[in-house]
């Protein structure tokens, strides 16, 4: 029988379309609908595309889109050429779909070490391409129509659309700032969460609450008490959380990065997210993980086995090498990730000076490679414009660039619709640039002060 | 291959029925549970668990094993793919994130590459999404293109991913077409190695055009169509540009699966989605594997008149291995169907007699067998029964699919399994 290729498509299709009676969609009902789906509706504006794109026509300085213009260390990037290089070409072939034996095996070591637990790489982690597509496969697996996922205010743009696409509704509550000691710089410390606001976010409709911490855009670190705080209210109302984890490693001044799956009750109900992209300083090579128990991981691999299905070989294969290095290095001073933020917090010094030196007022971040900063000081260069529909520190941010040749990223970018225009006078930069980058930053803010003074 | 008997119109809306009573028999469960509810999954993924591969992978992954399952190559790619990604690691920006849509070098020389085939132009900005390998395509087309409700055709067997991508989008891989109808198309075909002729895309295409539909076109395996045989782009038929996203596979392409790269090539107003359903994802794929995959194709790109690109040098060395492989499989007194594309042979098993009436699985036989085959001959393949939908299952449950695009020492090795099959003790 199947020696021959059997009857015809046309054969089959018309004899189905005869015996039904049936008639495939109308045209009139095909001319009405879009041709792309409803779920992407409202989807299709990113501020990345449209933010990168200014930045590579415009800019000589870009402290926009969060990636360093430093090299990834050399420890890695060796572990990708040695891994080409060996006789096994097979790294160029699929590995385990849900993750690279060596990398998920190192990384339930890390992470059961970090969390004082037992983890079963096969089980508790899966690898992702890049956290953003952990982000994507948590929404998919437990997010369904109607229901609701809390937000904290600003951000990471993705989080509100990934939500929407699930058909889930985002309910957003704000971080508000608390108003520094007279002289001082505000710290990311200062932004806080009113406990009774929180608290009233969660209804039964509740499904789970998204935690950044250390938070992009602010920097901030979420404290223990914190912590505890969200963590009670996830366990009063049974509520998962997805903890994007991402800048673990870049903390200053000594604070710690506390993981919430750590916490009493939080281990049953938590996915957390991570990068090597930040991690290792390498985020084109795009591979994150999740590491949670396998009652919500389960359903994780669900949707990663039915979207991506495998991650590219070669890079886990580098990553993993990478890992097994800081596990026997590990809080040692020649660990990585003990280089990393010591290395970060000396450059968030320079820009934090550079910017305050010009009236810009930087808000002091705690974690992470952004700062945000109030340019108030500047706005006479761009004034109000009440016909525009964009918030005012887009027009500021675009008008920067093309004026001035340095990119940076508004914050409004990192809040919803309702609240984009109640913080529209700070821009984020990102400080994991090269020191002759941050100088040349520097030099544009000073010469453009002076431009100021005598005008 | 086509079901297509006259009772299939029954099957369609059987099959219809069996789903619903499903749904409503995991509501049920759902609102039963209390304390776990909150933790349930969503609606979406519901029976989309279990996977051929993920069961069949781990079975076979004993290395004493002669794997001939999955569809990797064990041969090696051309030295200068291996060569081109070593040399990027060196180069400091393409560590960090790309264009999100596609790594500029490479969305250009695909479209290079695409319009000398297509004969028309192919903007690299609009016209192409880079994603995570052909797999990623065809999530990203699926979530993009077909709304919760519609149906999608999809011709059996079928490479499995499209059934569960298409019940995640919400909507129904059947054959009746009742709402908003999509067709995938998959040519040269994985599992039985079709490739389709000019006469039966215009078949396809003049139904998509009547009925105005859009068209899957998976052609992963484009390059690797044997003598007699000439792969057409159905994109390529009047009046098909505008309705069709083609996706390819540098896995495939370079024999570098583990890449994961892949791409959709289409008209903007298609494309454009798909960019969105990106955004939303994963936002960008890898940069040094882009940029490498780039080189390669302007190294091949150069050489599309010399018959020692590697576009068709690989096919011919494939082409060799398929007719040894038939070979090896008559002369164990089995019948072969000999592909005329792809790099899959299927083969009828029924004639070896094997009973496993004793194995208490509620599997059909075809997975039966090869497991039974993969633990008491050390050779593995792929149940033909995992590429199709429930109602058939049965009629292709004798078959199994061997895959040839592997070295030397690896078919001797199945030579001489197959040589002493009927020596060997049950």
């Amino acid at each position: 029988m199947l020696r021959r290729v059997g009857p015809t498509l046309s054969h089959f299709l018309l004899e189905r379309k005869n015996s039904t009676g049936y008639s495939l969609c109308s045209r009139e009902a095909k001319m009405s609908r879009p041709v792309q789906a409803q779920r992407l509706e409202g989807l299709d504006k990113n501020i990345w595309v449209e933010f990168v794109k200014l930045a590579a026509t415009y800019s000589k300085v870009n402290l926009g889109q969060g990636f360093p213009d430093f090299p990834a260390p050399e420890f890695l990037t060796e572990a990708f050429v040695g891994a080409l290089s060996g006789k096994n070409h097979m790294l160029h072939q699929y590995t385990r779909a849900f993750g690279h034996p060596p990398l998920v095996k190192v990384l339930a070591q890390f992470f059961g070490k970090l969390l004082g637990r037992d983890l079963d790489p096969m089980t508790n982690v899966m690898v992702t391409v890049g956290a953003y597509q952990a982000l994507f496969c948590c929404f998919q697996a437990f997010v369904d129509e109607g229901d609701e996922v809390i937000i904290i205010e600003p951000f990471f743009d993705c989080y509100e659309p990934m939500v929407k696409m699930a058909g889930g509704t985002p309910v957003f509550v704000s971080l508000r700032p608390k108003a520094p000691k007279d002289g001082k710089l505000m710290s990311s410390a200062d932004w806080q969460l009113d406990p009774a606001e929180l608290a009233s976010k969660f209804s039964e409709r509740t499904k789970a609450i998204v935690l950044n911490s250390p938070n992009n855009p602010l920097g901030k670190v979420f404290s223990r008490g914190e912590l505890e705080l969200i963590a009670e209210l996830c366990v009063k109302h049974d509520v998962l959380c997805f903890s994007d984890e991402v800048y673990e490693w870049l903390v200053y001044d000594g604070k710690e990065h506390i993981r919430i799956a750590s916490l009493q009750g939080m281990w049953d109900r938590t996915v957390m997210i991570g990068s090597a992209g930040k991690t290792f300083s390498a985020t084109g090579w795009k591979v994150g993980w999740t590491v949670g128990p396998d009652r919500l991981m389960q359903h994780v691999r669900t949707v990663h086995q039915n979207s991506v299905y495998h991650c590219a070989t070669v890079a886990q294969e580098a990553v993993s090498q990478g890992f097994q290095r800081e596990l026997s290095l590990f809080g040692k001073p020649d660990s990585y990730f003990v280089q990393l933020p010591k290395m970060l917090q000396q450059k968030r010094d320079q820009l934090v000076q550079s910017l305050d030196a010009v009236g810009m007022k930087p808000i002091i971040p705690e974690g992470t490679y952004f700062l945000v900063a109030d340019i108030s000081k500047f706005k006479s260069d761009v004034p109000d414009d009440p016909k525009s529909d964009e918030p005012y520190d887009y027009r500021f941010a675009k008008w920067m660039v093309k004026n001035k040749g340095l990119a940076a990223i508004p914050l409004s970018a990192f809040y919803s619709e309702a609240h984009k225009n109640n913080y529209n006078n700070y821009l984020r930069f990102c400080f994991a640039k090269e020191d002759a980058t941050l100088k040349a930053a520097s030099d544009i803010l000073q010469k453009w002060k002076q431009e100021k003074i005598s005008s | 291959m086509f079901c297509a008997s006259r009772n299939f119109c029954c099957h369609g809306i059987r099959t219809f029925q069996l789903r619903t009573d499903l749904l409503s028999r995991s509501i049920k469960h759902s609102a039963s549970a209390t304390m776990a509810f909150r933790h349930k999954n969503t609606s979406r993924i519901e029976g989309l668990d279990s996977n051929v591969w993920v069961e069949f992978t781990k079975v076979a992954a004993d290395p004493s094993i002669v794997n001939l399952g999955q569809g990797l190559p064990d041969i090696s790619p051309p030295s200068y793919v291996k060569e081109e990604l070593a040399k990027v690691a060196a180069v400091d920006k393409l560590n960090q994130y790309t264009r999100g849509f596609g790594h500029p070098s490479l969305v250009k020389a695909l479209s290079q590459v695409y319009e000398r085939v297509c004969g028309r132009k192919i903007d690299p900005l609009t016209d192409i999404l880079v994603t995570v390998g052909a797999y990623g395509s065809l999530f990203s087309t699926i979530q993009a293109l077909i709304e919760e409700g519609d149906e999608v055709i999809i011709i059996e067997p079928f490479y499995d991913c499209y059934e569960p991508m298409v019940k995640m989008a919400g909507a129904k891989p059947v054959f009746i077409p009742l709402r908003c109808v999509t067709i995938i198309l998959n040519t040269p075909h994985n599992p039985i190695g079709k490739v389709f002729t000019r006469e039966e895309l215009q078949v396809i295409a003049d139904l998509c055009i009547k009925h105005d539909t859009l068209c899957i076109s998976d052609e992963v395996y484009e390059w690797l169509v044997y003598k007699g045989n000439k792969h057409i782009k159905i994109a390529t038929l009047p009046g098909m540009w505008e309705r069709t996203v083609t996706i390819g596979s540098a896995g495939k392409t370079y024999s570098v699966t583990g890449w994961k790269l892949g791409w959709s090539i289409g008209p903007e107003n298609l494309i454009k989605h798909l960019q969105v359903v990106h955004q939303n994802t994963l936002y960008t794929c890898p940069t040094p594997l882009q940029e490498a995959l780039a080189q390669a194709f302007l190294i091949d790109y150069k050489r599309m008149d010399d018959p020692e690109c590697y576009f068709y040098s690989l096919s011919r060395e494939l082409e060799s291995k398929r007719d040894r492989m038939a070979q090896l499989l008559k002369e164990a007194g089995l019948t072969p169907v000999i592909p005329d594309g792809g790099y899959f042979m299927i083969v009828d098993v029924s004639t070896l007699n094997v009973d496993l009436s004793d194995i208490d699985e509620k599997q059909p036989y075809d997975y039966k067998f090869v497991k039974w085959m993969i633990r008491s001959k050390k050779l593995s393949a792929i149940p033909l029964s995992a590429f199709c939908g429930p109602e058939t299952k049965k009629q292709f449950e004798k078959y199994i699919r061997f895959c040839f695009i592997k070295k030397d020492s690896t078919l001797d090795a199945a030579e001489v399994i197959l040589k002493n099959w009927n020596k060997q003790t049950a």
